[in-house]
């Protein structure tokens, strides 16, 4: 088994699995919300924070949020192990890689932290 | 990297939406703007192509389509399918 110690899950199988999990649980979200706007014109304030005020809605929201940042950092780890390599950077490959994986994940914990707070804020 | 960035403009977006009525007429009046238009566009592309491109993988995760033709045969589709969504997109937010 090969095993990277960027990997999210220590394994590309379960990276592989969260990866196809979490993209079903967006794919889900994206259509909900989009199918409801597109059916909603003219949405009002009251309308949308209602459904948000939802607890299903509120359970449904914080999975996608999570989802997100499962899928941001599969694919955000996918790109730097593609792109930033010796071959493109030389010596300081790994460095590189090293904070731009660091950047990624302080970014998705920011946007969890701040994701958390909309919605429980409402 | 487009859309783990735009993410953030959505998130921004999504409080403004939620926090408070005038917040949420305010974003209302700020997407009106051609440039905002085109950002929720391009975001909205961006999203509808990976989306496409997604729901192929899992058909190909399952089996279908992974042969030398089929791959090609699935690109196309992908690409298709998705200008028709984009464009529909685009005529959705203007």
């Amino acid at each position: 088994m090969v095993t990277n110690v960027t990997n999210f899950s220590r394994s590309g199988l379960y990276d592989w699995m969260a990866q196809r999990v979490s993209a079903v649980v967006l794919a889900a979200y994206f259509i909900f919300l989009l199918g409801y706007v597109v059916l909603n014109p003219g949405l009002t304030y009251a309308d949308w924070h209602g459904l948000f005020s939802h607890n299903a809605m509120r359970i449904f929201s914080l999975l996608a949020l999570l989802a997100t940042v499962v899928h941001a950092w599969v694919g955000m780890w996918t790109i730097s192990t593609d792109y930033l390599t010796p071959m493109a950077f030389g010596r300081w490959a790994t460095v590189l890689r090293f904070f731009f994986q660091a950047a990624c994940g302080v970014l998705q914990f920011v946007l969890f932290v701040w994701g958390v707070q909309i919605l429980w804020g409402i | 990297m487009i859309l783990f960035l735009g993410l953030v403009v959505l998130l921004y977006g999504l409080d403004m939406s939620l926090a408070s009525e005038e917040s949420f007429e305010e974003l209302k009046a700020c997407l009106t703007s051609p440039l905002a238009k085109l950002v929720i566009w391009g975001l909205l592309s961006a999203l509808l192509y990976h989306l496409v491109a997604g729901i192929r993988h899992l058909f190909m995760d399952a089996g279908v389509g992974e042969t030398l033709e089929g791959g090609k045969t699935g690109s196309k589709i992908v690409i298709a399918v998705a200008v028709v969504l984009i464009v529909l997109a685009g005529v959705w937010v203007w």
